[in-house]
């Protein structure tokens, strides 16, 4: 098995081919509502506050289930009642696929324990891979909050006239609060233990998004 | 985390309503206690408005000055097997400035197999320096069906936010249907409602899948039921009238 770094450096890899490009973390939809481009470094804190530790919390709960031999089923149960916008469950178990169809491929003796969940969603997957892959909770937490960070920042130069350089020091100034969440979840071993933080806009500017016929982006 | 436990600055009000259905002809019974930790305490009174065979209506009154730091209200609602209970509130909370201190609110519904809760909230409204805990927890056996108007606002007209910290645990024969926490303070308001002071929600769940209701502000959750949640800037903006008016 590869060293855990460099499989954390591969997951985190946007060239990875997993659908990473139709995403935008909702900001596309955040935009087209109203929000204002110089507000993207508070929109990055808003979904570190809220939806991404609910994703950061079922990923590690769900490589404590993986390791453990525990039920996966009640991770991705859990995670779902944890996420009230049918466009963003819909969102993350297409990114839940596409992990899932190259894990198939590259190990194939981590997908096994996802066989008893129908559609897991992205983090339920994520979190069993890294159970696989012996990367470690804090490390999986960190992973999921830095690729938000990322998502966001990545599709704002697609939408938005913006200085690559400048989108780069949003994401540098984002990493003090994907701590904040890697210390919020780290802990997580059941699938009650996962934050169940609420972003009442976010989730519905993902539903008017998802709404939306002329996108650039699927969510 | 709430333990439960009572400190000495609080003042516990517990309220517990169990409606039941009657033998054959027989009204429903509807039993309720209010118990209260001093005689000082300010609690909710059940009010009896409206009785028959299979269910009743009951308005939930408060009783001394509500909500202020060190007010521990408790209220606990079972509806047994087959019966039905409609809760109405005569007006909306406000939580007062608490100074440091905080208060809670607490709500555990318990439902049998197809009983009925509604409950029709008013605002609840925080004002600034208000800190309060404020938990709903809903257990539903199969074929129960449960429909909750809540509304939420930070803060008076023209004030800062207060602290809430609002959780929300629906299950259905012991499977998470809704959990959610509302953190809401001054730092966090704006980012997670968006610059809004309002967010009201109508829950309906219940039944084999997503509820009636409008396609606006509609969210069908994983594990049956429907959300339905506006936010706004005046209480009134966030009504969410047809989203009520389809399930009660």
């Amino acid at each position: 098995m590869p060293h855990p770094e460099l499989l954390m450096l591969m997951l985190a890899d946007a060239r990875l081919p997993v659908a990473g490009h139709t995403q935008s973390g909702t900001l596309e939809g955040a935009l087209a509502n109203g929000l204002d481009p110089a507000d993207v470094p508070a929109y990055l804190r808003s979904r570190l506050w809220g939806a991404i530790r609910v994703e950061a919390g079922t990923a590690v709960a769900a490589r404590h289930a993986a390791r453990g031999g525990a039920d996966l089923a009640g991770v991705d149960r859990a995670w779902a009642a944890r996420t009230v916008s049918p466009a963003l469950r819909d969102a993350a178990r297409l990114q839940g696929q596409a992990l899932l169809r190259l894990a198939v491929r590259v190990w194939p003796g981590a997908v096994g324990a996802l066989e008893v969940v129908t559609r897991p969603s992205r983090s339920t997957v994520l979190g069993t891979l890294a159970g696989h892959l012996d990367i470690g909770a804090a490390s999986l937490a960190r992973l999921v909050a830095y690729d938000d960070v990322q998502t966001v920042c990545a599709a704002a130069l697609k939408l938005v006239p913006l200085d690559p350089v400048v989108v780069t020091g949003w994401v540098h100034d984002a990493l003090d609060h994907v701590d904040d969440v890697v210390r919020a979840v780290a802990d997580v071993q059941t699938p009650d233990e996962i934050p169940a933080v609420a972003s009442p806009q976010i989730e519905a500017w993902a539903q008017a998004h998802a709404g939306s016929s002329r996108r650039l982006f699927r969510a | 985390m709430r333990t439960g436990m009572l400190t000495s600055t609080e003042r516990l009000a517990r309220t517990r309503i169990r409606v039941s259905r009657g033998d054959g002809l027989a009204r429903c019974s509807v039993r309720s206690a209010v118990t209260l930790s001093d005689p000082t305490a300010a609690s909710i009174r059940p009010m009896l408005v409206d009785h028959s065979r299979t269910g009743a209506r009951v308005s939930l009154v408060p009783e001394g000055a509500l909500l202020l730091a060190g007010d521990a209200i408790e209220i606990d609602v079972a509806v047994d097997a087959g019966a039905r209970l409609d809760l109405i509130e005569p007006g909306g909370t406000v939580a007062f400035d608490m100074r440091g201190a905080s208060a809670s609110w607490s709500v555990l519904i318990t439902l049998g197999p197809g009983a009925t809760l509604t409950w029709a909230g008013e605002p609840f409204v925080v004002s600034a320096g208000g800190d309060v805990q404020r938990r709903t927890v809903a257990r539903l056996a199969g074929g129960a069906r449960l429909h909750l108007r809540e509304s939420l606002v930070l803060g008076r007209y023209g004030e800062l936010p207060g602290t809430v910290r609002q959780r929300t645990e629906v299950s259905v024969d012991r499977n998470p249907v809704l959990v959610e926490d509302l953190p809401l303070d001054p730092t966090t308001t704006p980012a997670l409602l968006g610059g809004h002071r309002v967010v009201s929600s109508v829950l309906a769940v219940g039944g084999d899948g997503p509820a009636d209701g409008p396609a606006e502000d509609r969210y069908d959750l994983d594990g049956g039921g429907t959300l339905w949640r506006r936010l706004g800037v005046h209480a009134h903006e966030a009504g969410l009238t047809a989203a009520w008016g389809a399930g009660s």
